[in-house]
């Protein structure tokens, strides 16, 4: 764990491109990506995904237009935002799905009574 | 570690999506209705164009009553779009077909919704689709009379046919007043 992750991050799932941590004092999901923390309340988040899932990549992947060579996405409520290409788009696939699997996992185990997921396990 | 989404909204995602997936139904329904209504306006049926007016207000209601549940409840509903519909039909029969279609694909919708809901333990959501299972029957009823009405009724007989279109209604619901 990197110097400026707080302590009270949890995580959540990692590939070699990036993070997603949760962090339960503020209720946030943290996307570590591209050298970026980026706290995300639940709704954005879920938004974020939203977006990153629907893009056209087939489109990119064929077009030889200079504008479809990346694609930019707006952070929700955040005066920031992520231009990345077909390669980047779908390492950060990657890094969502593998966060949802563990926060469904999450759920699941919540949902049965059983003792969600931590650090400490 | 907590459960963000949970904490968000009782619906979860695969709920969410069907439900968003019947705005959009509820709405090209209010939209076909709407283009009934103005066959019938322009064809001389005032009274069945009256029924479809009101038909389409309707339909509307079915949307937004889900639009509204999304909303509250912390989950996200989308405006869907709403693609072109037919304007023309062949004849009045041709409409009321074409209602009957529509009504059992909006049931088989619903049933469908229904069984995601089941899946998923949301018995909320499926509490709420109960009231929907009801109007389908009672839909599904009224179209089916009134292409019976079309038939029997001779065909010269215009005016007489189209105050009885608009007048059905399904006065013995089994459902209502349980
Ligand atoms: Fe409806
Ligand atoms: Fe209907």
């Amino acid at each position: 764990m990197d110097s400026n992750v707080l302590a009270s991050y949890q995580l959540v799932f990692q590939t070699d491109k990036g993070t997603v941590y949760q962090c339960d004092r503020t209720n946030r999901l943290i996307l570590s990506f591209w050298g970026t923390n980026t706290p995300l309340s639940a709704r954005d988040f879920s938004q974020f995904r939203r977006m990153v899932q629907t893009v056209n990549i087939h489109q990119m992947a064929l077009s030889t237009e200079a504008a479809d060579e990346v694609e930019i996405f707006t952070l929700p409520r955040l005066d920031r935002c992520y231009v990345l290409t077909l390669c980047e788009i779908l390492h950060l696939r990657e890094l969502l799905n593998g966060a949802v699997f563990t926060l469904e996992l999450n759920s699941i185990l919540r949902e049965c009574g059983c003792s969600t997921l931590s650090n400490q396990d | 570690m907590k459960d963000l989404e949970r904490l968000r909204t009782l619906i979860k995602e695969p709920v969410e999506l069907v439900l968003n997936q019947q705005i959009q139904m509820e709405l090209i329904s209010s939209s076909k209705y709407l283009a009934m209504a103005g066959w019938c306006d322009r064809n001389g049926y005032d009274n069945s164009a009256g029924f479809f007016y009101k038909q389409s207000e309707e339909e509307r209601n079915h949307a937004m009553k889900l639009f509204h549940y999304l909303c509250d409840q912390g989950a996200t509903a989308y405006t869907p779009e709403v693609p072109a519909v037919t304007q023309e039909f062949d004849s009045l029969r041709a409409v009321f077909e074409t209602v009957l279609e529509q009504e059992i694909a909006v049931t088989d919708s619903i049933n469908r919704i229904i069984g995601v809901c089941r899946r998923e333990g949301d018995y909320a959501t499926e509490e709420l689709l109960k009231w929907y299972v009801k109007e389908q029957v009672e839909e599904e009823y009224i179209a089916r009379r009134c292409l019976e009405l079309i038939d029997q009724i001779p065909a010269d007989q215009v005016y007489y046919l189209d105050t009885k279109l608009a007048s059905v209604t399904y006065d013995k619901n089994p459902f209502e007043n349980e």
